[in-house]
């Protein structure tokens, strides 16, 4: 018993390892706000662009379709370690500049941007699906009384059915957060010093898993305040929407219910 | 081929004996021929003609199902007829129907809706104002001013700031017609805009309609509201099986129709 303890629970190890494992955890926080933002701006506009309407707008339409499928069938691995093999063959043959394929920005190693790349390029693709369920959602009243009123397609999409997606698919988008910033721990495949990697290090060294239990309970901190805030917003939708707002009582197609299930479904 | 048929058929309409024709020959407003609609295999309008004068109401009543709605959705082309001809105002709109067209009619044709169908994250205010903003290219000042002015008029002058969740039925039905309004359309298309409304509020919304009528305004009213079609109307046109089977002053479509379908549609909406 005391072993198993010592195994996980080594304060001492634990406090040596302290600053390596704050550092590693400063990389996955940054990591994950920064990709996570960018997958929420680049999915809305796959989403938009899923939405286009027409025979024309098939050209835009299939190739998004595909891209979506694509990114939603590969692990995650997958694509940070297709994206870091793509990034070294442009840098090796001098297609690219060297600082924009070996790219440093801000201080930060090229693995952070390797890795940013390949989250948003995938996570994009999930929470464009779970804005087009948004986007489903608004009853089709709206759009009617939106065009016939003279706006254009993308003028009732933007003023009219996103606005009010944005507010239905938010507790599934922190859903998929969550399940983003577990999946940043992939990029110590390619050589970011994040928590889990600095975790790993220690416990091949040292036998012990310390280090690695520290880091787990530095992703609690984040994730379980998170989850509560999703079980929060979702409650508070349920509500709203049984006091029956207006006319669009469609609880069957609200996206929060079909996703928000499972915490982490996408983890890697 | 058959388009070229309809459309031909459609600028020698004034020889023909139409529907609507006779109150005033110059001034068909709509002009409505041949409207067929079907979706998939469900055939919803199987040859409507219709016309009606500038400055007129004409009531379309008739059983559910019976193509009311979709003969609206024609006409501003949320739902384009697939055969027939829609001449609005002189122009030609139900053939190749294009972006131009599109906003000619959406320019000149208003809709209000059984499900009112008001935007929930804008106030009653900003409802009024964003299609004016957006398509018409009004500033926000001016187009503030326009539906403060409107939302008085339907006697909504203290719910500017208000939520649609926050009014009743038959206030977001007067944001809804203020909302129209504000576009300054020619002719305005009512879609049964009293049936989702509790027995108590369809006075106010039918009062704001009676208003409408009495200033002027073209209106193509479909609608379960005997009173009030017996009331407003000039026309009334009797629908059923996706064609008009009579039309006429009300006096003669409802207090004396001559169509056996019609009798018993008004016996049984009358009954009680």
């Amino acid at each position: 018993m005391d072993e198993l303890l010592n195994e996980y629970f080594n304060f001492e190890i634990m406090r040596e390892a302290f600053p390596d494992v704050i550092r590693g955890f400063w990389f996955t926080i940054k990591l994950s706000v920064l990709a996570g933002i960018l997958s929420l701006i680049w999915g809305l506009i796959l989403a938009v662009l899923r939405q286009t309407p027409g025979k024309l707008g098939a050209i835009i339409r299939w190739p998004t379709i595909a891209y979506i499928d694509i990114m939603r069938g590969l692990p995650q691995l997958i694509i940070i370690l297709l994206v870091f093999g793509f990034f070294g063959e442009l840098a090796d043959s001098g297609i690219l500049p060297i600082e924009v394929a070996i790219p440093r920005w801000f201080g930060q190693p090229d693995p952070f941007w390797y890795g940013t790349l390949a989250i948003t390029l995938c996570y994009g693709a999930y929470m464009a699906e779970v804005y087009r369920a948004g986007i489903e959602a608004v009853p089709p009243g709206q759009t009617e009384a939106a065009r016939s009123l003279g706006m254009s397609h993308g003028q009732s999409m933007r003023y009219v059915i996103v606005p009010q997606a944005l507010r239905k698919v938010i507790p599934p988008l922190l859903n998929d957060f969550i399940a983003l910033m577990k999946d940043t721990s992939l990029v110590a495949f390619i050589g970011l010093q994040e928590v889990v990697q600095v975790g790993r290090d220690v416990q091949q060294t040292d036998f012990n898993s310390s280090a690695l239990m520290l880091g787990a309970i530095l992703y609690l901190i984040v994730t379980i305040p998170l989850a509560r805030l999703l079980d929060y917003l979702i409650a508070r939708q349920q509500r709203r929407e049984s006091r029956g707002g207006g006319d669009d009582d469609n609880a069957g197609a609200d996206p929060s219910m079909s996703s928000a299930g499972g915490v982490g479904l996408h983890g890697g | 081929m058959a388009d070229d048929e309809a459309q031909t058929a459609a600028h020698e309409a004034p020889t023909t004996a139409l529907p609507g024709a006779g109150v005033n020959e110059s001034g068909a407003i709509l002009s409505l021929r041949g409207v067929h609609k079907s979706f998939g295999k469900l055939r919803v309008l199987a040859g409507v003609d219709l016309e009606v004068q500038r400055g007129t109401v004409t009531c379309v009543i008739g059983p559910s199902g019976s193509g009311k709605s979709t003969l609206l959705r024609c006409i501003n082309l949320l739902a384009p007829p697939e055969q027939g001809s829609i001449m609005l105002e002189g122009k030609e709109l139900a053939q190749n129907v294009k972006g131009d067209d599109l906003d000619y009619v959406r320019q000149r044709v208003g809709i209000v809706f059984q499900q009112f169908n008001l935007f929930p994250h804008m106030s009653a205010i900003d409802n009024v104002s964003l299609a004016q903003r957006k398509v018409l290219g009004r500033s926000e000042s001016e187009a503030k001013e326009k539906a403060e002015s409107l939302l008085l008029r339907v006697g909504l002058g203290d719910k500017l700031d208000t939520y649609p969740d926050r009014l009743s039925g038959g206030q977001q039905q007067r944001v809804a017609i203020a909302r129209a309004l504000a576009m300054e359309p020619h002719v305005m298309l009512f879609d049964e805009v009293t049936s989702a409304l509790d027995p108590e509020l369809v006075k106010e919304v039918l009062d704001v309609m009676r208003e409408l009528a009495a200033e002027g305004m073209t209106m193509v009213v479909v609608t379960h509201e005997m009173h009030f079609a017996k009331d407003v109307a000039d026309r009334v046109a009797f629908m059923d099986g996706g064609v008009i089977v009579e039309y006429g002053p009300p006096a003669e479509v409802l207090g004396n129709p001559r169509e056996e379908r019609t009798k018993k549609f008004l016996g049984l909406v009358l009954e009680h």
